[in-house]
């Protein structure tokens, strides 16, 4: 029977094993996918590992006929926008939400919090009947209504679990002094929420980004995002693997970049407070 | 019942010492309290006991048995915790009954001994509620009743009493006192409550950044310290300390002599000195009749004793009295220092002169 | 402006957007159901025909109950499996320490990739010729080389299921992760020192505190599943044949592809009720803490 001292350590030791290999599953995918953009094709075909790199492949999706850059100009448009709109209007919801009580606002709140879960399939046709009618199929201004729609549940929780989190003395004294209330919204909670509206406002941006079945349905070639841009190189089947990995390193990169520095708020957006 | 031993025992984290080489042996059946400020070591060291964390250095034993490589379960103790630390899931009874049943006792005998716990600590009637329906009172008789329904060597106890409001602190002492008294079980104590300490321990040891800098019965520890920090810690309202220095046997502070030393004191000068003197050893009379002359600054009744507070210059001193003294703010009155009760630290080490 | 009126106005541009955003179409999508009608004709929508097409998808459409059935095993094996793999990893990574912090901070990565990009990807890993895990099981299990994966109905069915296990482990993870966290250590510490060896104190102390924790991740692992399309679309576009034709790509299929507006949003208003079931039991979840 080994020692307890000792028996602890080749526990640790075997758990660090098993860490090590869990990261590996995990990112060995995503490092292979960013090794291919750099390859030219003959390489990929041949499972190299080593290689000599290439940027050709950013240079080729650039230009005609995939144009990542119009592509990447949209989504960034279209993420931006929604962000601009859903986070002034959620967090005036929000803080209703946390300081007041309304009639119905749990019922509110649930609905809001349905909307989430609401299969976008469901939803996407009575859009696309009616932006044919109202002429805004494959345009910029139609996908960010329809992200307003997904992000919007998303922001109004998360900024509430914000604010819910800042205490109420701060405002309280400001209102005994003699602030309006819109007064002590601007000065007093709009800086303190202010890391929690970022953290929103990144969330959103990387949900609307990622945004596929709307994109696919309502843009057909003026309005086409980014991940739709992954899909015509679907089209072509086969050939160009090395193309698709660098598109997806183009979508990825920016969002690994924003998940970093809101990782600690991650849980808790996702989950909409269910879990802290 | 087993005695405790720490034989230079150290944890560190890098370059921090939470317990510096400390050495105690506690005897069978003793009440030992670890008694500190927040930061001192005394719940580390006591983890460290338990099994909770592994000493950096030194060993620890139980029962003359070495422990280090033992874990928890396989020291045969039971632990208190500062949040009692009850399954939230289980019963009263549930909680109690644990013990005895993850360690395979069979289970015609793991009733009756629960019940004869839960009695032990008034909680018969409460054995099928769930912790969240308890009072913190309550809960803690049940982390109590976890902890006696085996009879383990060793008892620890992590500020069992701190989460608890000021009365009910008082009672439970009462309630602890007895059970051990009636347990005969080895106990190590931890609390930050001087009071506690004076009240419950066989034997106190005063621990400061990492290291026992007294160890004694709370008698000793109250009537004789040894450094400046110990004199301090103990006693409430604390012990008045001014610091000064002594020449040809008088002692001075920046504001000019003081008091004249009696012939027992341990130096005739000393450059930096601290005095120290307890409330209680000092009297109130006629200006002119004690050691001291001042102006009141502050009159507490605390209805069953009298605080007056004096200024010197940046000091204060409180002397008690009993509850008839009448005196008022800016009242010039006289204060006597019973000679036998002065203290003399060295001001730099703090250490106690003798 | 008094309170009172104030905190409806706050209130009324989100409530707005919701409602016109959200659940207009939802409406909306029921009256389609009720009308058949085909996209190209002139004339859509063509009639109101009740719940028709409800009964049509029950008694008539074997693709119909061919999804379901595909949905309905996607989503059991994921949910299970992700649920186990991540609660093991969660374990793994709980205890805290420089290298674990590291680690969960790395499981951010792979959640920042969408289902799409993750279906691409497992696409040109599992492709017969050069993909990266038809090499390395190739090499691991012989025969095995000679699968082309995503061409048997049966392996094309796992390779989806293993792509978006691998895409919600490390969310799934930190969730748990969390759960674990605010478990009382004290809790545990009590149990070792009762006299639990390691197993019993997960067995009785740890896991029926993570119970509330462990619900919340299920429900939200099932709702996503069964809303799953990008990864599908991406993947395999549902093939080969239907073998994986998720509910969400059979709705996608009829509305987009045959222009069966009206049928395609019954489909789809069938699959919102196993939704509001799982939402009503999250929302207890999400109320319970607040």
């Amino acid at each position: 029977m080994i020692g307890g001292r000792a028996r602890r350590r080749l526990l640790e030791a075997g758990q660090v094993v098993a860490i090590l290999a869990f990261i590996a599953i995990m990112l060995v995918p995503i490092l292979w996918i960013a090794l291919a953009a750099f390859k030219r094709h003959v390489d990929v075909y041949q499972l190299k590992l080593v290689f000599t790199p290439t940027f050709e492949n950013f240079a080729r999706v650039f230009a005609e006929p995939y144009d990542l850059g119009t592509k990447l100009f949209n989504s960034t448009i279209v993420a931006t926008v929604t962000v601009l709109i859903a986070i002034p209007i959620a967090t005036a919801a929000a803080y209703a939400f946390s300081r007041f009580r309304l009639r119905g606002q749990t019922l509110l709140l649930v609905v809001i919090l349905a909307t989430q879960f609401v299969p976008a399939v469901v939803i996407v046709l009575p859009f696309f009947l009616m932006f044919r009618d109202l002429g805004l199929l494959d345009t910029l201004t139609g996908l960010v209504i329809v992200n307003l729609a997904i992000v919007m549940p998303f922001a109004v929780w998360m900024i509430k679990g914000f604010i819910d989190g800042i205490p109420v003395d701060t405002e309280e004294a400001a209102l005994v002094d003699g602030s309006s209330r819109l007064q002590v919204i601007r000065n007093i909670v709009l800086p303190m929420a202010a890391p929690g509206l970022v953290t929103a406002g990144i969330f959103c941006f990387i949900i609307a980004w990622n945004e596929f079945l709307f994109a696919l349905i309502l843009t057909s070639r003026e309005a086409v995002t980014l991940p739709i841009g992954l899909a015509l190189f679907k089209a072509e089947e086969g050939d160009l693997w090395n193309l698709m990995a660098a598109a997806g390193i183009i979508i990825m990169v920016p969002m690994f970049v924003l998940a970093l520095l809101i990782r600690r708020h991650f849980v808790q957006g996702m989950t909409m407070g269910a879990v802290r | 019942m087993a005695s405790v031993s720490l034989r230079g025992v150290t944890k560190a984290w890098g370059a921090v010492k939470g317990v510096d080489d400390q050495s105690l042996e506690i005897a069978d059946r003793e009440f030992l309290v670890l008694l500190g400020p927040s930061g001192c070591g005394k719940t580390t060291t006591m983890r460290m006991i338990a099994g909770l964390e592994e000493p950096s250095a030194g060993d620890i034993l139980i029962g003359e048995r070495r422990v280090n490589d033992d874990l928890p379960k396989d020291r045969d103790i039971a632990m208190v915790f500062q949040n009692y630390g009850l399954y939230p899931h289980m019963t009263v009874r549930g909680n109690i009954a644990y013990p005895l049943k993850v360690r395979g006792t069979p289970t015609a005998d793991i009733a009756p001994r629960v019940d004869a716990a839960a009695a032990q600590v008034e909680l018969t009637a409460l054995l099928d509620r769930k912790p969240k329906e308890l009072s913190g009172g309550q809960r803690q008789r049940v982390a109590l009743a976890r902890a006696i329904v085996r009879t383990p060597k060793v008892f620890l106890m992590d500020e069992p009493l701190s989460n608890l409001d000021a009365k009910l602190r008082v009672s439970m002492r009462a309630e602890l006192k007895n059970l051990s008294h009636r347990l005969q079980v080895t106990t190590v104590y931890v609390t930050h409550d001087q009071i506690e300490a004076m009240t419950l321990a066989d034997r106190v040891a005063v621990m400061s950044e990492g290291r026992i800098v007294q160890l004694g019965s709370p008698e000793r520890i109250y009537n004789d310290p040894e450094t400046l920090f110990v004199a301090s810690f103990i006693g409430s309202p604390a012990m008045n300390l001014v610091a000064g220095r002594i020449v040809d046997g008088v002692f001075s502070t920046t504001e000019g002599p003081l008091l004249t030393l009696p012939p027992s004191a341990p130096v005739r000068a000393h450059d930096q000195v601290v005095l120290g003197v307890r409330p209680e050893d000092i009297g109130v009379v006629a200006p002119g009749d004690g050691d001291i002359d001042a102006t009141v600054f502050a009159v507490e009744n605390t209805g069953d004793s009298v605080l007056t507070t004096i200024r010197l210059g940046a000091e204060t001193l409180v002397a008690r009295s009993d509850r008839y003294l009448k005196t008022v703010i800016d009242e010039r009155i006289g204060l006597r220092c019973s000679p036998d009760h002065l203290y003399l630290f060295d001001g730099p080490g703090g250490k106690r002169l003798r | 402006m008094r309170d009172r009126t104030l905190k409806y106005l706050l209130v009324a541009p989100a409530v707005f957007v919701v409602g016109a955003t959200a659940v207009w179409p939802l409406a909306e999508s029921l009256r389609l159901s009720m009308h058949a009608g085909r996209l190209s004709r002139p004339d859509f929508p063509q009639g109101f025909v009740g719940a028709e097409q409800y009964a049509w998808a029950f008694l008539e459409q074997p693709a119909f109950w061919n999804s379901v059935g595909v949905t309905a095993a996607f989503t059991f094996v994921t949910v299970a499996l992700t649920t186990l793999l991540a609660l093991c990893f969660a374990l793994l990574l709980a205890r805290g320490g420089r290298f674990r912090s590291g680690v969960q901070s790395l499981l951010i990565l792979p959640f920042a990739m969408s289902p799409a990009l993750i279906g691409v990807s497992f696409r040109f890993m599992f492709n017969p010729e050069f993909g990266l895990f038809d090499a390395f099981l190739g090499r691991l299990i012989p025969g095995a080389a000679d699968i082309n994966w995503l061409a048997d109905p049966t392996m094309a069915f796992w390779v989806v299921v293993i792509a978006d296990v691998w895409g919600w482990i490390p969310f799934l993870t930190l969730v748990l992760i969390g759960g674990l966290a605010s478990i009382p250590r004290e809790t545990q510490e009590a149990a070792e020192i009762d006299g639990a060896p390691a197993w019993k104190v997960f067995r009785d102390v740890t896991l029926p505190q993570l119970l509330p924790v462990l619900a919340v991740v299920i429900i939200l692992k099932a709702i996503f599943s069964l809303k799953t399309f990008d990864l599908v679309f991406m993947l395999t576009n549902g093939g080969p044949g239907d073998a994986t034709q998720t509910l969400s790509h059979y709705v996608y299929f009829n509305g987009f592809k045959y222009a069966e507006f009206g049928y395609a949003s019954a489909v789809a208003w069938l699959m919102v009720i196993p939704m509001m079931v799982l939402t009503y039991f999250y929302a207890r979840f999400v109320f319970d803490r607040a």
